[in-house]
């Protein structure tokens, strides 16, 4: 239905309800159409007071969509009087009319009146992000950077992970302010989105950028670039921090990989606990390798070609610069067939060390235990992303440890039209948030730039000090 | 003009108006005939009256006037336990039109609080939700059906109708006679079907709950049927979350169901060679169904789709294993292999009476698969092999083209 522009009296609000298809619904879907079509508020007191005429009562749903409207055209007053004849309606109120009143006094000059709201949510429930969101920018906007704050690490003590929109209003509101507390907490974010692997998106890094620059007396500058291949910062010539993990986090990460993935619930599931002992044992008389296969992975680059060929130009590539090798697949590649022929297997075991797994067994878990036991160098191949196994840890922290190993682990094959392979190199450099004092290193993404986790941006925001 | 507007401001304000418009007045004064659209003609002076006939806050005095009493009570209500707060917040939503169900007990009031996130509070709300709302229409259409044969029933007496038939009426204890003393041989002679109840771990209480029903449709499927089964329930705990859901469904039926029930597990009961696990996740492929064989069906629902669980436990006990051909006589279309245990028994109970596949996998859902396989299968495989290569090229081609793409993109950047 279409809302109509102006008031209505009692009588044509009757006859457009009795021509509706379904006239007990009718205020629900009329009230529906005016938030859509963003009418005048006057048209919705019309039928409200038809409504309360006809009815003696209002329904709350009803108030709760007048309410909405009220909101969206962020009618301060009639909020206000809203929250007043709801607070005495009703005893208490649920969450969908909170949410309502505090993002539509938030954006008033009568913000403070949200963060009572805010209370009064918490006495009930927890309070959603978007609340925090509400309360913490309009406390921002108005300067109040102390308030905000406070919320702010409340929101993160009870597990809500804020926005990219409030975490950019700091810095938008920050800007050319003074105080080292202040700073203290601006950096304290952008730590944050280092821990998280958060990256920012354009225009957030431009907030962050303008910020810097923004700081009296301390004369940062600001420069988009791409980092080298090397790792280098073509901008300031610094040495981004290169992703190895530390001791403590690697061998943190290969005990987690052995008990969540390899074992998890039932060992059996992946594997079988003898057959786990065997590779245990094979990998240990071999140590350590230069670069672990996933042979069957890497045997489908071609689909045109015979697999066991497939491996084998990987092989041999990889062979060439005298690296230890080890191949992992399944013992059906044993067995001479169309795709896998004898004499080609043959000849690749002399370059490689081969271990074969049961046909039902999983051989990226092999793939995964292999490469942490070889040490640091060791890298693997596979055009696998490994999300399952991701997805197998348990806590966020391992995960992120995970994707980092990853990154400067993994070399990627892609089939190109020459015969050769288009090898996708492990990142030498992590992309993170990072700093050295004088100078910050800040990965952003384009908006519209599709992500996926495995997927890190390319772009930098170079930020240094000139003193 | 000046005239007519004034006429018309005086039928607006006089609320002549319907009544004008049911005698086909207003199809003469406004060529557009919807209740208000005659606004072109009077915007101006309709924009500067509508305080003076309409108040638009009117309602704000009705709502805050008949409140005193409701005020009152709210004061009185101080510190309210989290039980009660929980119930009045959900009142609150249903009155905000969400889904959320009218009448709660206090003990699904308990696990609605417990619920250990919002969203989980949303998806166990609108549960009992739905579940309210089948119960309700289902009592509805009962007191159709017993007005309906009330009635029914009437007009018999009325036309004073006696039936003559030789026997008396006693379908049910008959049938159910009938049915037991098969089962009861079956218990004898018949072949063992093991359902395997070590999965409770691995379920959440809904899910279980849903196992036993799966299990109580089973079970009555087997007895009605020409030849049983012998149904064993291995692993199974007494007081087990399994156990309690078996009572509520039996009651004291349960004491005398002519199952056998053991905690031992099968590989204790039966000789090893002779046990098959079935999965969906086993490699091997069931070809014939094997009358000296016995069976195993997992007693598991798994929604989260946990692979390879029950193959891992054949794995430990070094069973074999083997799953239901599905590929072979069904294109399949969408959804998972693994099927309900109802469904299972009704195909096993087929295949062990007529060896027939195709009558056997009638059970499988049908929004699953398109249709039977009619071609002897390595032609169909030759063809899909062919639909294989064509679709493989097809991507080959395009990631060249991509990566030609890219390549010259390269070059022009540099």
């Amino acid at each position: 239905v279409q809302p109509p522009e102006k008031p209505l009296q009692a009588e044509e609000w009757n006859r457009l309800r009795e021509s509706f298809r379904s006239p007990e619904i009718f205020e629900e879907v009329m009230f529906n159409s005016m938030v859509k079509c963003n009418s005048p508020i006057d048209v919705a007191k019309s039928l409200l007071t038809h409504v309360a005429k006809s009815n003696g009562d209002i329904a709350y749903n009803l108030l709760l969509k007048y309410l909405a409207l009220c909101v969206q055209q962020g009618q301060t007053s009639e909020i206000q009087d809203m929250y007043d004849i709801m607070k005495t309606r009703f005893r208490i109120l649920e969450s969908g009319a909170y949410n309502l009143f505090i993002r539509g006094l938030s954006n008033s000059d009568q913000w403070r009146m949200a963060l009572t709201l805010l209370e009064e949510v918490k006495k009930i429930m927890t309070p959603s992000r978007t609340n925090y969101e509400s309360c913490i920018k309009a406390a921002s906007r108005h300067q109040e950077m102390n308030l905000a704050f406070e919320l702010y690490h409340e929101m993160l003590a009870k597990d809500l992970v804020p926005t990219l929109d409030v975490l950019q209003a700091f810095f938008d509101y920050s800007r050319s302010m003074k105080g080292a507390d202040l700073q203290k907490e601006l950096f304290g974010i952008l730590l944050y989105l280092r821990e998280n692997q958060i990256y920012p998106h354009k225009t957030f890094m431009r907030s962050i950028k303008l910020w810097f620059e923004s700081i009296p007396g301390e004369n940062w500058r600001g420069h988009l670039t791409n980092i080298k291949d090397s790792g280098q910062c073509p901008v300031c010539n610094t040495q981004l921090e290169d992703s190895d993990l530390t001791e403590e986090e690697y061998n943190n990460l290969r005990e987690r990989i052995i008990r969540d993935v390899i074992h998890g619930t039932d060992t059996f599931r992946k594997t079988s606990p003898q057959e786990f002992e065997a590779f245990q044992t094979f990998v240990e008389n071999r140590l350590p390798f230069d670069i672990v296969i996933d042979g069957l992975n890497v045997s489908h680059i071609k689909p045109r070609k015979m697999q066991c060929e497939n491996l084998f130009d990987a092989v041999s590539y990889l062979a060439k610069e005298n690296a230890r090798l080890l191949v992992l697949g399944r013992k059906h590649m044993l067995i001479n067939s169309s795709n896998w022929k004898r004499e080609i297997m043959k000849e690749m075991q002399n370059k490689a060390d081969f271990f074969f797994a049961e046909n039902i067994s999983e051989d990226d878990a092999f793939l995964l235990y292999a490469t942490l036991r070889s040490g640091k160098h060791c890298k693997f191949v596979t055009r696998d992303f490994l999300r399952d196994h991701k997805a197998c840890l348990s806590d966020s922290v391992t995960r992120h440890l995970f994707r980092k190993w990853q990154r400067g682990h993994q070399i990627v094959f892609s089939p190109s039209f020459v015969s050769i392979f288009i090898q996708q190199p492990a990142f030498r450099y992590d992309c993170v948030v990072q700093t050295t004092g004088d100078t910050w290193h800040i990965p952003y993404k384009d908006i519209f730039e599709e992500k996926y986790s495995f997927q890190v941006p390319r772009k930098w925001l170079c930020i240094q000090q000139k003193l | 003009m000046q005239s007519a507007n004034v006429l018309l401001r005086k039928i607006v304000r006089s609320s002549v108006l319907p009544f004008a418009a049911q005698h086909g007045m207003k199809k003469d004064l406004f060529p557009l005939s919807r209740t208000l659209s005659l606004s072109p003609c009077l915007k101006q002076d309709n924009s500067c009256s509508p305080s003076e006939k309409l108040d638009l806050d009117a309602w704000k005095k009705v709502m805050k006037s008949g409140l005193q009493e409701v005020s009152e009570t709210v004061s009185e209500h101080k510190e309210l336990s989290t039980l009660a707060a929980a119930r009045e917040i959900l009142e609150m939503w249903r009155l905000a039109g969400r889904s959320v169900p009218e009448n709660i007990s206090e003990e699904q009031l308990k696990t609605f609080v417990e619920c250990p996130s919002k969203s989980a509070k949303k998806k166990y709300l609108k549960y009992l939700h739905l579940k309210e709302l089948y119960k309700k229409n289902d009592k509805r259409k009962m007191e159709e059906k017993r007005e309906r044969r009330l009635e029914t029933e009437e007009q018999a007496a009325k036309t004073d109708e006696t039936k003559r038939n030789s026997f008396i009426c006693l379908w049910a204890s008959c049938m159910d006679r009938a049915y037991n003393w098969r089962v009861a041989q079956s218990m004898i002679f018949g072949q063992p079907l093991v359902f395997d109840m070590s999965y409770e771990k691995e379920m959440s209480v809904r899910e279980v709950a849903n196992t036993v029903r799966q299990l109580v449709l089973s079970e009555g499927c087997n007895r009605r049927s020409v030849d049983p089964f012998h149904i064993h329930f291995c692993n199974f705990k007494d007081d087990s979350l399994y156990h309690k859901e078996f009572i509520k469904h039996y009651r004291e039926a349960w004491g005398k169901l002519l199952i056998t029930v053991t905690d031992q597990c099968y590989t204790d009961v039966f000789p090893k060679d002779k046990l098959i696990y079935l999965t969906a996740d086993s490699p091997k492929v069931m070809k014939t169904f094997d009358h000296d064989k016995i069976y195993i069906v997992g007693s598991m629902v798994d929604r989260s789709i946990k692979t390879g669980v029950s193959l891992a436990r054949a794995k430990r006990l070094g069973l074999e294993t083997a799953a239901l051909p599905l590929e072979k006589y069904l294109l399949w279309n969408t959804g998972a292999k693994n099927l309900t245990l109802d469904q299972m028994m009704h195909i096993l109970l087929t295949l062990k009476d007529t060896g027939d596949w195709k009558k056997a996998l009638e059970f499988v859902p049908k929004r699953k698969y398109c249709g039977f396989v009619s071609k002897p299968v390595n032609e169909l495989k030759k063809t899909l092999n062919l639909i294989n290569t064509l679709k493989l090229g097809k991507r080959q081609e395009e990631v060249r083209r991509q990566f030609a793409k890219n390549y010259s993109k390269k070059r022009t950047q540099k």
